[in-house]
């Protein structure tokens, strides 16, 4: 399993918003759906995600809400702001054109 | 969008620290709790599952720390550190932090203070709301646009018929009237008002507190009622505030005037001595002549701009020149800002005012300079250390600036003391008579926002210093060699010496004012009225003068001959027992703020034309009786003075000052010489006969103007000129045995005795008020003179600092010397070298600076040359002295230093 200073510089943010597109979760739940998602191989360690969810909401992209659980306990959930939604899609349109120019680079040397 | 909710967070985080750090440790105590519960879930018992999770969750505190620095507002709490160091930094340094407190505090409340003096009157509310949108409307001769002047009744019609820029014209003239209560049984006095039209009111827009102002009948131009509004001064004055004044009956000049209204505290227009407004009239002759007499304000429409309006103004002065070429061909009119024609020229002295305290807050910045200076020299190993353990270079600098910031802060705060002080002076000097009140002087908001403006600056120009020679030789903060010194050194040099110069420059100006004032104020006055009595004498108008319209452009009127009412009035005062002298003269002696000015036609010379040359040509001339010169104790310089024996059938004569003989006949002898007034009919040639010395004696500036005595005797009987109305007063003066105050009686009996039905007014002691604004002048000249030493006092600091600076610096150096046998006088020398380098250069470079200032602020100095010697020698000397004397302690110290001891100091 990929520990997260093997991400790629950048990444951890793309993970969180994409994450986070479709409904508000907390960080936990940010945690899980990553691992779920990325089959078990993406685990985001929480030294790693608390400081991104900060910088992430102090820079606007995220917004954040305490917001009662199913099971009852108040917890902070992060959704996308307006912003954090476009950010959502240049970070994806710029990792598009990375990973398609690492596989370029993989296939042709 | 982003950067405010990023800014929100921010702030959120800055204000309510304790709630998002609980926030934070909920969130990762709700992630622990999931941890726990997922481990539980898989079988774990609970302590266990306890402790894996807090395993697997790690350093908790480095992880909420972490979290936290992204808040971003680490700045803030190194903020409070810097400042907290600051504060222990300048109270170990006491002293030194009062002097730069101090003269920051100057500097910055003075320039508080002028510059929230300029933006008050330029762009302040003034009583008159919307007062930037009023204008005056001004003539002038197309020839001599600089001669500007008021307009004629025609014009003002015309204007308000033909103008469309202005939501309304309005008119006025200055009035003066003898007034008398019957009620109080006051003795009559000679009140100064306005005539106005009803619509100037209108545009002024200040409601009257009491009543109402003049309605559109009351105010026909050819029979205007007689109502009269009282200004707030005088119903206090006389009335002492009675609120049943309304409909009161008051006696001016013979006539009955019903009281209507009462204008506010603080109303004035458009002169500050006016006392009452009553309707304007019209006479047949306003409407005939050229008589530039009215003052014609009008309120600009919204939208419409000044040079908007003057466009169109140009435009109608072209058509009305076109229809009425005698009258309108050589006159243009002017759109002129209230504000510009009351306060412009308040300019040029407050300009200097700011250079002075510029010049202050400059030397109290270099100071503070020179100081952080000397001490981030002194702290180069605590940089150094500092360094080492890994601040960054901008955190250093961050906090050298951060510390002279503090420093201007607080000596901005106490700055709004002096400020407030400054003010005081500033309303103090305003002029008195005839000028301009500097209202709504305060500490407002503009004032204020100065104030943090100005700290923010010199602190960053005071810390600017220290920093930039920080950035720009980053070895010094690691190296601890003694070059780091010199170059600090050298740099501080240049401050003091920039310092010193700038203190020159004040120097010298401030002397030459004193020294102008001073040979204004108790030089040679040419004449002496101290225990003088006093009134002016008066003939109604109505009895000898009518107006006869106007020539070139100057009203003029056709007087009949007064002699022998004022010759009554002068043969019964000279037998008053108990008068010694008596004379009289047309104008006051002394304070007159309108004087008659005729243009001479010299024997011999051809008359003028242009507007220039009769102005060239123009004297004051005074009526008075014999003995004149003898009661104000003039000095006869030449020839003769007037007697009785020079009467009407008898050659006229003349008697003129030095000036006037200097102007019109220089180099030649004045005695014998012929010459007239430029007056439509009845004058005579008059030869001078003596020449008396200058005499200071009108307000608005001390320049002495060419001034002709004549007799009163020698009067035409038929006279047709200008300042006809002279003819029809007399300002009598009389020496008396004891106490002036004891005559008064006698002599009110005795003018009653020959003319009973002529009211006398002003009788009062002779005082010299020393001319427009000798006592403003002189707050004026002691303002800059107490600049001019502060800032000697604080470039001596400079001088001061530098020195013992440089003592510290080679303290080893002069153990070295002291020990190898070098005698004190040697290294008083080594040390005192230094301090004269730097004299010598501030004193160049003050002294040219000086020079090439006082020539492009061209000072109103009447008695001194710009250039003055004696006040620039004196100037370097004083501030010589003072620098050598702020040296002196210093190297004395440099001679105590035990070698033993110097040698092993490193």
């Amino acid at each position: 399993m990929p520990k997260p200073s093997d991400l790629l510089q950048g990444t951890l943010d793309l993970l969180i918003l994409r994450t986070i597109a479709h409904e508000p979760l907390h960080g936990w739940g940010i945690a899980k759906r990553i691992l779920q998602a990325s089959g078990d191989v993406l685990s985001v360690q929480q030294g790693s995600l608390y400081p991104a969810l900060h910088r992430l909401e102090q820079q606007g992209w995220l917004d954040a809400d305490w917001k009662d659980t199913e099971l009852g306990r108040s917890a902070k959930f992060y959704s996308l702001t307006r912003e954090g939604k476009r950010q959502l899609g240049r970070e994806t349109e710029s990792w598009a054109r990375l990973s398609g120019a690492v596989n370029l680079l993989l296939e042709q040397a | 969008m982003r950067r405010l909710r990023s800014w929100r967070n921010r702030l959120r985080s800055i204000i309510s620290r304790q709630r998002a750090d609980d926030g934070l440790a909920n969130e990762l105590a709700f992630h622990l709790d999931q941890l726990v519960a997922e481990n539980i879930a898989s079988g774990l018992p609970s302590r266990q599952a306890r402790e894996a999770a807090l395993r697997t969750f790690g350093n908790v505190p480095l992880w909420a720390e972490q979290c936290r620095d992204q808040r971003r507002v680490g700045w803030l709490h190194d903020l409070r550190r810097d400042i907290a160091y600051g504060l222990r930094l300048l109270r170990s340094n006491l002293r030194f932090t009062l002097v730069a407190v101090g003269s920051l505090a100057l500097g910055i409340g003075a320039n508080t203070a002028i510059l929230g003096t300029l933006g008050a009157l330029f762009r302040g509310t003034m009583i008159m709301p919307d007062a930037s949108r009023l204008m005056l409307l001004r003539g002038y001769p197309s020839q001599l646009p600089t001669r500007v002047n008021n307009a004629t009744a025609p014009e003002y019609l015309a204007w308000k018929e033909r103008l469309h820029s202005f939501t309304a014209l309005g008119m006025s003239i200055a009035n003066r009237q003898d007034f008398v209560d019957a009620a109080d049984g006051l003795p009559p006095e000679r009140l100064t008002g306005q005539a106005f039209t009803p619509s100037l009111f209108t545009i002024l827009a200040v409601p009257p507190i009491l009543g109402r102002t003049f309605s559109a009948d009351e105010g026909r131009l050819e029979s205007p009622a007689r109502v009269i509004v009282l200004s707030y001064r005088l119903w206090q004055r006389r009335f002492g505030g009675d609120r049943a004044i309304l409909n009161r009956q008051l006696q001016m000049d013979g006539d009955t005037w019903t009281v209507i209204g009462v204008m506010p505290p603080g109303f004035w227009y458009p002169h500050e001595d006016c006392e009452y407004w009553i309707p304007l009239r019209l006479l047949p002759q306003h409407m005939q002549g050229s008589e530039r007499l009215f003052a014609v304000t009008a309120r600009l429409k919204d939208g419409v701009s000044q040079q908007q309006a003057q466009a169109e103004l140009d435009s109608v002065s072209t058509e009305l020149a076109r229809e009425f070429p005698a009258r309108q061909r050589d006159w243009r009119a002017r759109v002129v800002p209230l504000r510009e024609f009351w306060f412009a020229w308040l300019r040029l002295p407050l300009a200097i005012l700011e250079a002075a305290c510029a010049m202050v807050l400059l030397i109290a910045c270099t100071n503070v300079g020179a100081l952080q200076l000397a001490r981030a020299t002194a702290r180069r190993a605590e940089f150094a250390m500092r360094i080492a353990l890994g601040a960054s270079r901008a955190r250093l600098l961050r906090q050298l600036l951060a510390e002279s910031l503090l420093l201007s802060s607080i000596g901005g705060i106490c700055s709004l003391a002096v400020a407030w002080g400054c003010l005081r002076m500033l309303a103090i000097m305003q002029p008195t008579p005839g000028g301009v009140h500097v209202q709504h002087l305060a500490l407002g908001l503009p004032a204020m926002t100065i104030t943090v403006l100005l700290s923010c600056l010199s602190g960053l120009a005071a810390g600017a210093a220290p920093v930039l020679w920080g950035l720009g030789r980053d070895a010094s903060f690691r190296e601890t060699s003694e070059r780091g010194g010199t170059l600090g050194g050298a740099m501080r040099g240049a401050l003091v010496a920039v310092q010193l110069s700038l203190a020159l420059m004040l120097l010298i100006a401030s002397g030459l004012l004193i020294k102008n004032l001073y040979r204004v104020a108790s030089g040679d006055r040419g004449f002496n009225v101290d225990g003088l009595l006093t009134f002016d004498f008066r003939i109604p108008p109505g009895q000898f003068l009518q107006p006869a319209g106007s020539y070139y452009g100057i009203p003029i009127g056709e007087a009949h001959a007064t002699t022998a009412v004022v010759k009554r009035v002068y043969e019964r005062l000279r037998t008053i027992p108990g008068v010694e002298l008596v004379a009289g003269v047309s104008s006051p002696p002394v304070n007159a703020l309108v004087v008659p000015q005729m243009t001479i036609l010299r024997e011999g010379t051809s008359a003028p034309v242009t507007p220039a040359e009769r102005d060239s040509l123009g004297a004051v001339h005074l009526r008075m009786t014999p003995g004149y010169l003898r009661v104000v104790r003039a000095a006869l310089v030449r020839g003769r003075d007037i007697s009785d024996a020079d009467t009407a059938p008898s050659p006229w004569v003349a008697v003129i000052n030095e000036t006037m003989a200097r102007r019109f006949w220089p180099g030649e002898d004045p005695i014998g010489k012929r010459f007239m007034f430029d007056v439509v009919s009845g004058e005579q040639p008059r030869i001078v006969v003596g020449v008396v010395h200058d005499m200071m004696q009108f307000l608005g500036g001390f320049a002495i103007r060419p001034t002709v005595y004549t007799s009163y005797q020698q009067q035409p009987e038929h006279y047709r000129g200008p300042y006809a109305n002279q003819y029809g007063q007399m300002t009598f003066v009389l020496r008396g045995a004891g106490d002036p105050g004891d005559l008064m009686p006698a002599v009110r009996r005795a003018v009653a005795e020959v003319e009973p039905d002529r009211t006398i007014s002003n009788m009062t002691r002779l005082v010299w008020w020393g001319g427009f604004g000798t006592i403003n002048r002189g707050v004026y000249s002691t303002v800059v003179l107490s600049f001019a030493i502060v800032a000697t006092l604080l470039a001596s600091i400079g001088v001061y600092g530098l020195t013992a600076y440089a003592l510290s610096q080679r303290t080893h150096e002069i153990g070295i010397r002291l020990a190898l046998g070098a005698p004190a006088s040697e290294i008083r020398r080594l040390l005192w070298r230094q301090g004269i380098w730097l004299i010598g250069a501030g004193v160049v470079v003050g002294g040219t600076g000086a020079l090439a200032l006082m020539r492009l602020l061209s000072f109103d100095l009447e008695q001194v040359s710009p250039r003055d010697p004696v006040i620039f020698s004196g100037a370097i000397v004083l501030l010589a002295l003072a620098a050598l004397a702020s040296s002196f302690a210093p190297a004395r110290a440099a001679r105590r230093i035990n070698p033993a001891i110097a040698l092993r100091c490193e």
